[in-house]
């Protein structure tokens, strides 16, 4: 029962319950209210996906509908958001609406509810608003982790420029959490207890891999951040435009602009969509699209171009009519044809694009500086003939084409080169020459200078020389000359002739240069002019000939100081007098030398004018070589005979001499001058060039003087270089000289003439023994007649003997121990006994040979000492005081003399025989141990040691005296 | 290096965030009395299993920074040469813990299915926190090693 009553209690409340609804879904006015309202989060792009349905719809019913969609934050009484949505609704079918939010759907909660109304015309009176639904409430923050806060929106994706929200949710609370956008803290607002808000106005690009916003609590909390991902504006693609070559593809161009490729987005697509034909193409490349152009005939054209990325699309627009979009290929085969020397005629072909139209080629052809355009119509082939050519030319043709019907772009151009054939010179070619008479001939040296590119027409190959001789007209002669010669040698008699000359190529021969060569050089005596040059040349200028000239060739040489004088000229016409010679081989300081020849009717050049002078003139870089001759103690003479006047740099004017003195006094016809050393000098001025001696007068005798010998011209002199030295003579050294020349010569032939016959003049002047019989001694005592008086004769002497006496070693004796030791006798005179056998050698020096006259015939020998003086031994008068002396002597001389050494004792046979005193003469003496060597006895001659007689004593002394006189 | 191509605050000079962590991923830093406790088996088992998981980890970063950098080829060559310095680490352990007579670990995926899904942002913070504990325990393995070497000599 209980049970029973249970259930119909339930039965009852599920009845009533039932009776509610139905009293509430009665009381609707609306019966499509929406239903089964799910709401979606999308958090990646912050959106809300509305899902719902409206029932009670019948089958195939179809009824618009506004539903109104309310969006609450935080809390259902703060809308952020109401939208009228407006939609057919069909029966069973469930409806969609997306709603992006601009705050992260993490940082609060949302809530959604929405009404309906009938928008429909069929039924007008359901228009009124349903209920609300229910709040669908959103909160993601439920799906969150244990984290103590977050950031959101993660990885959200934003253009450049765009406004962001961020925010952070922390778990806790109260929390103190810092946000950062690159580094930078920024400012939020509370949203809630436990949210911040942070919002970021135009953002801007950073880098292709994201910007990074971070927050960190001061509790050294984790750190948690999200990237930013800004990409740069999708622009409008820029010059989109389309094209076709062949009529079968177009080709479509445009500029990209910016790249909005990042890291999370990638660039903008391009799409190429045609309305038309309703073609749609994906785009390869980022620049540019090919379209095939549709086999039926399609003309026009209407592209929409779109580019694309992640965030917006762009599009533009461009419509054309394709055969007013043609841009033809660059034409081909082009050709030369008919090729003469002033014509040739050009094809070329098109790429065929279809039988409907013409192109329009331009054709251009440049050559030797000129250009030819000209415009053809062309449908297949292009031909186009070029006249009024230069021969032997080369030209650079080129063409192309665009549509002549429809100009929208020429095609590239397509380039072909051709040369025109030659053709015969036009020109004569420019002739001079140069005559030398040479032993009774004439040799000409023809010239001519090379024709021009635009006279030769072609390659020259060889000139032609006709010589015609006009003194016998039937005589001629014809020489080739081979290219590229530009002149020759003729040998002719001096007769006239008149040659022709001619330039000839592959194709002809040009006209003729005419001119008349006689034996006469025509240099007649002119007088010569200077000219001054100029930076330019040289300006000439000449008279006017009277008579009839044909023109006027003026003639130089480029090197006048090189061994090929390199002969040029220059030909102007009859009326012209004047010219200007430039050239490029004109320098400073060269002498330049202009011949101006006028021609005659009659083609004879002869000679008007000359002139000289210099392109500029510079000082002269060298003296003259100066001769000094005529030196006298008052003057000299300067000679430089040699200097050349012509080779030098500019005009010598003249020469200064300059003269260093002492005296530093100048004589008329010089002043004073200090050089650049300071130095003061006298200057002499020769104002003729041609005066090349100078004669340096009124000088002083014994001086020194310097000189120096200089030229000088209009733009300085030469260089003060070094001064030549001189220095006069005295005014007797002349005389002097003439007189001890001849005395000098006269000696010498003496000296000669005395050492030739040197022998005979010792023999009679200074004879090295004397003969008594050839000496002035005897004429004395001849001239005193005294009949005692004889010479004595060798015959007559006994010898005399040397003792030698060996001394023991150490031991000094006397001449009086003679016992004791061994005496070896020697002979001063050769006798068989003191030659009789080897012994050692004892040399005698300086032992004084006595000769003492005596009248018994006896010859009285007197021991001397060894360089006995003078003085001392006048003193020996007697044989006992000589012994005295020579043993004083030989003492003397023993002391000096080492121990050991042989003694020598001089015994004379006479005084030992006469005084008999105790030296014991041996009469047999031991043959001698020692050979003997008598070397350079002296001669004292006479009276030292004579007898004790009064009468020779006196005349002794006299001899003597008269022998020392002579000796000295 | 890593840290170059992220941008601010991880490019920022001196920048260091040791609150930064990853649960997957065990943390080298280790106070000096805990290490010197550990025996033989524990040190080389946990530098082993922390290497493992940097194999993992590293492997992971690098595909993190082929989607972020894509244009530094450079800093892709380093994370992977790093990884494979650390798997040769881990099989030089492996041989020495087996010539130790240690059980080696099983390998394990440290990484499960954790790491899909992060955020540009998580992921360049993991790729700051893989690089930091590699550097770190590179130079706690190295000290372990020299331990062992000196309880181990020859």
């Amino acid at each position: 029962m209980a049970l029973f009553s249970v259930f119909q209690t339930t039965f009852l409340l599920a009845l009533l319950s039932l009776r509610t609804y139905q009293s509430e879904v009665l009381s609707e006015p609306l019966p499509w209210a929406p239903e089964s309202l799910r709401v979606f989060i999308n958090s990646t792009h912050q959106c809300l996906h509305l899902q719902w349905s409206v029932h009670n719809l019948a089958h195939h019913q179809e009824l618009k509908m506004v539903f109104q969609i309310e969006i609450s934050r935080i809390k259902t009484s703060n809308v952020i958001w109401v939208e009228n949505y407006s939609t057919t609704v069909k029966w069973n079918q469930v409806l969609h609406w997306s709603w992006e939010s601009k705050l992260p759907l993490e940082c609060a909660k949302h809530f959604i509810r929405m009404r309906s109304a009938v928008d429909d015309a069929k039924t007008p009176e359901q228009s009124f608003w349903s209920n609300w639904s229910s709040w669908e409430e959103v909160h993601v923050q439920n799906s969150l982790g244990h984290d103590p806060f977050f950031v959101f929106p993660k990885d959200k994706l934003v253009e450049e420029g765009s406004n962001v929200t961020i925010c952070y949710v922390s778990r806790s609370q109260p929390n103190n959490i810092s946000c950062y956008l690159e580094g930078v803290r920024m400012q939020g607002e509370q949203l809630e207890p436990n949210v911040s808000v942070f919002n970021l106005n135009h953002v801007a690009f950073i880098r292709e891999t994201g910007t990074n916003i971070y927050c960190k609590g001061d509790q050294g909390d984790s750190i948690k951040g999200i990237v930013l991902f800004v990409s740069k504006v999708l622009e409008e693609p820029k010059d989109f435009s389309c094209e076709t070559q062949d009529l079968t593809t177009l080709n479509c161009t445009w500029d990209p602009r910016s790249d909005t490729g990042l890291l999370k987005q990638l660039s903008q697509s391009y799409t190429l969509f045609e309305s038309f034909s309703g073609k749609k193409t994906l785009c390869k490349h980022k620049s540019w699209c090919s379209w095939e152009v549709a086999p039926e005939s399609q003309e026009m054209y209407n592209f929409t171009l779109t580019a694309e990325n992640y965030l917006r699309k762009r599009s533009v627009h461009l419509l054309f009519n394709l055969t007013h979009r043609v841009h033809p290929m660059a034409p081909f085969s082009v050709l030369f044809t008919d090729v003469s020397a002033t014509n040739a005629t050009m094809t070329w072909k098109v790429h065929t694009t279809g039988n409907y139209y013409t192109l329009l080629c331009q054709v251009e052809l440049y050559g030797e500086g000129e250009v030819i355009q000209r415009n053809v119509s062309v449908e297949v082939d292009g031909k186009q003939l070029f006249g009024g050519l230069k021969p032997d030319t080369e030209y650079r043709a080129q063409v192309r084409c665009a549509n002549a019907n429809h100009f929208w772009k020429w095609s590239e151009w397509t380039r072909q080169n051709f040369t025109t054939a030659e053709a015969a010179p036009s020109e004569a070619p420019d002739v001079w020459r140069n005559v030398k008479s040479v032993q009774g001939h004439s040799v000409v040296t023809l010239f001519w200078k090379p024709l021009s590119k635009l006279q030769a027409n072609g390659k020259i190959l060889f000139y032609n020389i006709v010589i015609e001789n006009l003194d016998r007209s039937s005589i001629s002669k014809l020489l080739s000359i081979p290219a590229p010669a530009n002149g020759t040698e003729l040998n002719l008699d001096q007769c006239l002739y008149q040659i022709h000359v001619t330039a000839n190529n592959s194709v002809g021969t040009s006209p003729a240069s005419v001119i008349i060569v006689s034996g006469d050089p025509g240099n007649k005596e002119v007088e010569e002019e200077r000219v001054k040059g100029m930076e330019d040349g040289f300006s000439l200028s000449w008279k006017p000939q009277p008579g009839n000239v044909t023109g006027y060739i003026v003639e130089w040489c480029d090197h006048p100081r090189g061994p090929l004088c390199d002969l040029q000229w220059k030909s102007v016409g009859p009326t012209t007098t004047s010219t200007v010679v430039s050239s490029d081989a004109f320098r400073p300081g060269v002498q330049y030398n202009f011949r101006i020849y006028g021609i005659s009717t009659e083609r004879v050049p002869y000679l008007l004018e000359k002139k000289t002078g210099y392109s500029q003139e510079l000082a002269p870089s060298d003296n003259p070589q100066v001769v000094m001759s005529n030196l006298t103690s008052r003057s000299f003479t300067l000679s430089w005979k040699d200097y050349s006047i012509e080779s030098q740099p500019s005009f010598i004017q003249g020469y200064h001499v300059y003269l260093k003195s002492k005296a530093g006094q100048c004589h008329s016809g010089s002043e004073k001058a200090v050089l650049s050393d300071d130095a003061v000098c006298c200057k002499y001025r020769i104002d003729n060039p041609k005066q090349k001696t100078f004669v340096v007068e009124n000088l002083q005798p014994e001086s020194f003087y310097e000189f120096l010998v200089t030229p000088y011209t209009s733009v300085g002199e030469g260089p003060h270089g070094a001064f030549t030295k001189v220095t006069t003579p005295d005014e007797y050294s002349p005389i002097l000289i003439r007189i001890i020349l001849p005395m000098v010569f006269c000696i010498l032939l003496i000296m000669i003439i005395c050492y030739l016959k040197s022998q005979w003049m010792k023999e009679k002047c200074y004879p090295d023994i004397p003969d008594p019989y050839k000496s002035s001694v005897l004429s004395l005592i001849k001239s005193k007649e005294n009949p005692r008086l004889t010479i004595m004769s060798i015959k007559d002497c006994v010898p005399d003997s040397i003792e030698v006496l060996n001394k023991q070693e150490g031991t000094r004796k006397s001449l009086t121990e003679t016992e004791s030791s061994k005496a070896t006798y020697l002979y001063l005179l050769p006798t068989e006994k003191s030659y009789s056998g080897p012994g050692p050698c004892i040399c005698f020096e300086n032992f004084t040979y006595n000769q003492a006259a005596s009248d018994s015939a006896s010859c009285g020998h007197v021991p001397v000492a060894p360089v006995a003086p003078l003085s001392q031994l006048g003193l020996l008068t007697s044989p006992e005081n000589l012994l005295k002396a020579l043993e004083k002597n030989y003492m003397n001389s023993l002391g000096e003399i080492p121990a050991g050494e042989t003694n020598l004792n001089y015994v004379s046979q006479l005084a030992s025989a006469m005084s008999g005193d105790k030296f014991i003469l041996p009469t047999n003496p031991p043959e001698p141990a020692l050979c003997s060597e008598y070397k350079m006895q002296m001669a004292i001659p006479l009276g030292l040691a004579s007898p004790p007689s009064s009468g020779s004593s006196s005349l002794s002394s006299v001899t003597l005296l008269d022998e020392g006189e002579h000796y000295h | 290096m890593q840290l170059q191509y992220q941008g601010s605050p991880f490019s920022d000079p001196g920048f260091s965030a040791p609150e930064l962590q990853l649960s997957s991923l065990p943390p080298a830093v280790v106070s000096f009395k805990t290490w010197h406790a550990l025996d033989d088996r524990e040190r080389l088992s946990h530098a082993q299993g922390a290497f493992l998981a940097l194999t993992q980890h590293l492997q992971l970063v690098g595909d993190d920074q082929r989607d972020l950098n894509p244009g530094s080829p450079m800093l892709l060559a380093q994370i992977g040469a790093a990884r494979l310095r650390a798997q040769g680490l881990l099989g030089n352990m492996a041989a020495i813990m087996t010539a130790l007579g240690l059980p080696i670990p099983p390998e394990e995926d440290t990484l499960g299915v954790v790491p899909f899904g992060a955020s540009a942002f998580e992921r360049k913070c993991r790729g700051y926190v893989v690089t930091r504990e590699y550097g770190h325990w590179t130079d706690r393995a190295v000290r372990d090693l020299a331990l062992l070497k000196a309880k181990y000599p020859g």
